[in-house]
């Protein structure tokens, strides 16, 4: 009997095409778009930011290392450990070096080096966003503004001020360049030179980082987990809309009729809300595993934490349902999905994650269950334990709990025409 | 006298409002009740009532003497309702429907199956049983909506207005169905209905409700003895005239006076004799009748001489 209650409504959600295209294909489309809109932002490796640097060196860096050591043994003894700082100090290499030299800086930096006859056409293709010239006789004149005198020469920038992004960036970096060269020469001119000193490596962060040192959350783990939580919410008010239907239509009275105690409905109410709520979550898991890539490791915990929510969900459909109920009108599971979810999906941090933004924020979303569910899967991608995660663990069960004692305290015990 | 069913004082108030105002009625094993009123007179909250679904304000709803009010289970088990609305799942067949109700009401495997077959037969819904029922005619959900009351035998039914809005071969279809049902299977009906001719078909005993109250009951011949001592007169005229009936009105032997278009009917004395001075009247307003038919007094007779207005409005 009870089975009968849920296979009817299994039967008439899998022949709504309409609720099927909001629960499941409206959520896969969203991870797909905001992943792909918002990736860029959030996993900071975009073509957004891509790089395309062109390097166009006129002078011979190793002739002009030479040349430099020449003139400078005539003014002063350089023995060999000299000789190996200043190697360690071409201006040129090292710029190279910090621009290409770094793991994070190569995920968005490309140098090119050009011939000197090259400039003109590579200024005009515009396909570079940053060409630095080295003129003639650079390195020579380098060192020796820095050991011996004479002015210091200058590099030949030109930067593509259609891209003020990329042209920004490129400037503070050379602006950085220059600071850690001079802190060397500073260094050198103080005869505290010594081979262990190294220009310090630019760090640049590029993923969102939500637990220390752990794995980080691309837009894709992200909005697969975010989106995922705030359709389950959906699958509320579509059951709670669905029962409403058959108040409205007698169909209650009939189920009475037939000796089916009220409390006995909702309890069918609830457990088909978790079983089409985990359904719905594995056909969403299923979907983003094979077409981005999301893997679920610690595969118990996830289905702990799916559980739970689909609990959650369930009491929510009961709620709902026990409201539409006793005001004999579906306003409460209407208002839920038209307005609620879209609140609980703010302050969940479905659409961003707001737990960056204050820590009220992130408190309140802990307590609401997309946002609960979305800590604990963001935190189970982050390689979490049990104990990791056990207080949203705890915050599902209460939020579960909850509602279920107010739904059953609310729902009706007889039908009839109101 | 034990009465299987049996209704007292049955009462139910909304707003300060009796909508069910004292009704008393009783249906024994086998027979077919009716319960005759116009849209609003409180038949469908009466029938809640009686079938446990809501609480009357007053009153007792007794099977077999023992009250059902704090024990709905007694009475559900042996109870089939076909409300006035289509209680059914549309997104679900005929056969999935009849699958899902019978299978609440705990009814075993191999009787339902069997039970499901000759209620789609009964039904007459056998070669459409696998339709989705949202693409079922208005006629072919009525039948459905009553078979699925059908289904566990119960041994009263209860209907009402089961033949709302539909065309009037499944209007007869359902009148047979129900007449059969009776005869063949002792089942006790209660038939709600604002068609004075369904009732007068179906029903052995009738009750007739206005404004929550039973104004009238008893056979049909019993009510309709309310109007013995008269006739009801039908007259056909050439073409309509306001003012023979003014004047048809003002006339203290004739009462009960309805027209519609070129139709009068109105009610006289038996022994009177009303031929000569109707013809006058035609006459003075320059009206010819074309024919008049005398009819013993329906139903509807009864309900307009007992409140003044006609069954359905």
């Amino acid at each position: 009997m009870f089975f009968a209650l849920i296979v009817k409504q299994l039967k008439i959600l899998s022949r709504n095409p309409l609720e099927l295209l909001v629960l499941l294909l409206m959520p896969v489309v969203l991870i797909t778009i905001l992943s792909v809109a918002l990736g860029p932002i959030m996993d900071g490796n975009s073509e957004m930011l891509d790089l395309d640097i062109a390097v166009i060196q006129q002078d011979d860096e190793d002739a002009q290392l030479e040349s430099f050591l020449k003139k400078a043994n005539e003014s002063m003894p350089i023995d060999e450990k000299l000789e190996g700082n200043i190697k360690q100090m071409l201006p040129v290499t090292l710029l190279l070096d910090q621009l290409t030299g770094n793991e994070e800086m190569k995920k968005f930096v490309t140098v090119k080096k050009l011939n000197a006859n090259e400039l003109k056409k590579a200024r005009k293709s515009g396909n570079y966003d940053v060409i630095i010239d080295v003129p003639k006789n650079f390195t020579d004149e380098y060192l020796s503004s820095v050991f011996l005198s004479g002015s210091k020469p200058s590099l030949n920038v030109y930067l593509d001020e259609d891209q003020p992004v990329t042209s920004s960036i490129t400037k503070s970096m050379l602006d950085y360049f220059q600071q850690q060269y001079s802190l060397l020469t500073q260094l050198s001119s103080s005869s505290n030179l010594d081979a262990a000193v190294t220009i310090p490596k630019i760090v640049v962060a590029s993923d969102i980082e939500t637990l220390d040192n752990q794995k980080s959350i691309s837009s894709k783990i992200y909005y697969t987990f975010s989106m995922s939580v705030m359709f389950i919410l959906y699958m509320a008010s579509t059951i709670a809309s669905l029962a409403f239907l058959e108040k409205d239509m007698n169909i209650f009275d009939r189920i009475l009729l037939a000796r089916i105690h009220p409390i006995t409905y909702l309890g069918s109410i609830i457990v088909s809300t978790i079983l089409l709520a985990m359904i719905q979550m594995t056909i969403l898991f299923t979907v983003s595993h094979f077409m981005f890539d999301i893997q679920f490791e610690q595969f118990g915990l996830y289905v702990l934490i799916t559980f739970l929510l689909a609990v959650v969900v369930g009491a929510l459909a009961a709620l709902l349902s026990a409201i539409n109920y006793r005001n004999n009108s579906s306003g409460a599971s209407n208002i839920f999905s038209a307005a609620i979810i879209s609140i609980l999906a703010l302050v969940g941090g479905s659409f961003i994650p707001v737990s960056e933004l204050s820590s009220f924020l992130s408190s309140l979303g802990k307590w609401t269950p997309n946002g609960a569910a979305l800590e604990a899967y963001l935190k189970l991608q982050q390689n979490a334990t049990f104990l990791d995660i056990h207080d949203l663990v705890f915050n599902l069960s209460m939020l579960g709990i909850g509602l279920l004692v107010i739904a059953f305290v609310l729902f009706p015990r007889r039908g009839g025409i109101s | 006298m034990e009465f299987m069913i049996e209704v007292v004082d049955l009462t139910k108030t909304y707003k300060k409002v009796n909508v069910v105002d004292h009704v008393n009625l009783y249906i024994e094993p086998g027979e077919i009740v009716g319960l005759l009123g116009p849209n609003g007179a409180g038949k469908s909250t009466a029938i809640a009532m009686i079938s446990t679904l809501i609480k009357p304000s007053k009153g007792d709803v007794l099977l077999n003497q023992k009250s059902v009010i704090n024990d709905q289970g007694s009475l559900r088990e042996v109870l089939g309702v076909v409300p006035q609305e289509i209680a059914l799942y549309s997104d679900l067949t005929a056969r999935e429907n009849l699958h899902f109700f019978g299978s609440i009401h705990k009814m075993p495997k191999d009787k339902l199956k069997e039970r499901i077959e000759i209620v789609l037969q009964e039904i007459g819904l056998q070669d459409e049983n696998k339709k989705l029922v949202k693409h079922y005619s208005g006629g072919m959900k009525r039948r459905l909506n009553i078979g699925v009351a059908l289904l566990h035998e119960p041994e009263y039914l209860i209907m009402d207005e089961p033949t709302v809005g539909i065309d009037p071969q499944s209007r007869n279809h359902i009148l047979e169905t129900v007449k059969k049902l009776n005869e063949r299977s002792n089942t006790a009906i209660i038939y709600t209905s604002h068609y004075m001719e369904e009732v007068e078909f179906l029903c052995n005993r009738i009750y007739i409700i206005d404004k929550g109250r039973v104004i009238a009951s008893g056979t049909k011949d019993e009510i309709k003895s309310i109007l013995s001592s008269e006739k009801t007169i039908r007259l056909k005229l050439e073409k309509p005239s306001k003012k023979l009936v003014e004047d048809l009105t003002l006339n203290p032997m004739l009462s009960n006076i309805l027209a519609k278009d070129a139709e009068i009917s109105l009610t006289v004395a038996k022994d009177t004799n009303f031929l000569p001075m109707i013809l006058k009247l035609c006459d003075q307003h320059h009206v010819a009748l074309n024919s008049f038919q005398i009819e013993e007094p329906s139903l509807e007779d009864v309900f307009l001489h007992l409140t003044g207005r006609a069954l359905r409005n």
